[in-house]
């Protein structure tokens, strides 16, 4: 297919969402049996495990909230194919299993209690269940379909100024070919919106979404405030300081270059998918793992993760393209960087060259060339935790 | 291709008090910023910021046109800017 046409080859699902990997997935639904859902997924080729630690019954107010959230959404991911749901609790596996079937998607559920509270045998049921689950969903083929369909996570980690400089005014272009093509961005990280946050107001489709973007920020920093917190060597952190970031302020003008120019439609709840297509932003943490979650509950198909440093942390169900600009870091982390952008920062490539080279390695990840994080199996999913649980 | 950048640093806004090293400047170098060039009187690491003009305790720093943090210290031109003279004015206690 040309380049030229905005669309990919995506794996079409029963619900109408699409997805750039086929993903057998096996999902620990509690703590207790992540061990074993690891186990698993350790022997079939390709699967993928996500673990949430925690037991929703104990959870209280918006961690609540937040894990049923993120626990419906994982198993509908665009990216998932299959599923095995592995449980310690077995009316909310069922509850996780009739939301999974209403889906379409083809899937299996166990829990400890059906298995005599054996981990072994819960093991051999599952490397079982997940390998005809494999099998089926082995059949499934990607037709073209349009870049409407995608939507793209916009992340920095570990990052230094040429983060603002060069990669995040890079995902900012992204971000708008994204939207111009009728798709989705989501930029995340509220507390990195401190000092910047007039900037994404001015952008705002709404008055009544550029006060949500206030009112975000101004939670952030009261809960900072509250906790005592001085955010010079929290964030930015230890990493960021000594590469050259002097302040929230600092990191915040660089951070939301990564959203682009295009209006922001509105303020997303953590995990939270966006409605309808355009740039949006997401309240939410701003530690990678946690935040990039956050995409992945939101159903992002594919991430863009900028670092200074390098951070080699990238989502387990969503590809995620790293990108640096700075000269050190790329000479040093050759098997984590996607794309090279350090020509940009020494003035020996012109941005828009750079933007160029990335969109067609995102629509090549799209239709499934791996990512480096996806080779080293760098991913994992992190759902947010807030408050005391009983 | 050379690994050397085509200016030693970049001011991103005309009304910006620092500018960001491309390269690591060493203390005595004269660096090229723009159409202006300043001697450094610190090192300064790869990125961090120079100053581009003096300030005093307490006035606004400015990079991107935008506010990152007051001056906590006198700055001469050409000094490294950082946590050392240079403060968050978010997230603090009023």
């Amino acid at each position: 297919m040309s380049r030229n046409e905005p669309s990919f080859q995506g794996y079409r699902r029963a619900d109408g969402s699409v997805g750039v990997r086929n993903h057998m997935l096996v999902l620990s639904v509690g703590g207790l049996t992540i061990p074993t859902a690891r186990r698993i997924a350790s022997t079939i080729k390709g699967a993928v495990i996500v673990g949430f630690p925690y037991n929703a019954g104990s959870l209280l107010g918006d961690d609540r909230a937040t894990w049923k959230r993120a626990m419906f959404a994982m198993p509908l991911h665009p990216n998932v194919g299959g599923v095995l749901l592995i449980g310690d609790n077995p009316p909310l596996t069922a509850e996780v299993a009739a939301h999974v079937e209403k889906s379409g998607r083809p899937y299996a559920a166990l829990t400890l209690d059906d298995c005599g509270h054996d981990a072994v045998t819960l093991t051999e049921r599952g490397m079982r269940a997940a390998a005809r689950l494999a099998m089926q969903i082995s059949a499934d083929k990607r037709v073209p379909v349009p870049l409407t369909a995608l939507t793209l996570g916009l992340e920095c980690g570990r990052s230094d100024p040429s983060s603002g400089l060069v990669s995040n005014p890079l995902l900012g272009r992204m971000a708008d070919r994204m939207v111009d093509a009728g798709g989705r961005a989501i930029i995340g990280e509220t507390v990195e919106w401190l000092g910047a946050e007039h900037l994404l107001e001015r952008r705002a489709a709404t008055p009544e979404v550029a006060k949500a973007i206030h009112e975000a920020v101004r939670r952030r920093e009261e809960t900072a405030i509250r906790n005592g917190l001085d955010l010079t060597g929290n964030n930015p952190g230890p990493t960021n300081i000594a590469a050259g970031l002097s302040s929230i302020e600092e990191k915040a003008l660089g951070n939301i270059a990564k959203s682009g120019t295009r209006p922001i439609q509105g303020v997303l709840a953590y995990g939270e998918a966006a409605p309808k297509p355009g740039c949006w932003v997401m309240d939410a943490p701003a530690y990678a793992s946690e935040s990039l979650t956050g995409f992945t509950a939101a159903h992002a198909q594919l991430m863009l993760f900028t670092t200074g440093v390098g951070n080699s942390f990238v989502s387990a169900l969503s590809p995620t393209l790293k990108v640096s600009a700075n000269p050190e870091t790329c000479a040093r982390v050759g098997e984590q960087l996607d794309l090279d952008a350090s020509r940009v920062f020494l003035g020996a490539e012109t941005p828009e060259a750079a933007a160029d080279r990335l969109w067609q390695r995102l629509l090549e990840v799209a239709d499934g060339a791996a990512t480096w994080g996806e080779i080293l199996g760098e991913g994992d999913e992190v759902v947010a935790r807030y408050g005391p649980a009983m | 291709m050379s690994a050397k950048p085509a200016s030693d640093g970049i001011r991103l806004s005309p009304d910006d008090s620092v500018a960001t090293v491309l390269r690591a400047i060493r203390k005595g170098e004269t660096i090229v910023v723009g159409n202006t060039s300043l001697e450094a009187i610190d090192d300064i690491p790869l990125c961090h910021k120079i100053a581009l003009v003096a300030l005093q305790p307490g006035d606004r720093i400015l990079k991107y046109g935008e506010t990152i943090g007051e001056a906590t210290a006198a700055i001469r031109p050409g000094a490294h800017v950082h946590i050392h003279n240079l403060r968050s004015l978010r997230a603090r206690a009023r």
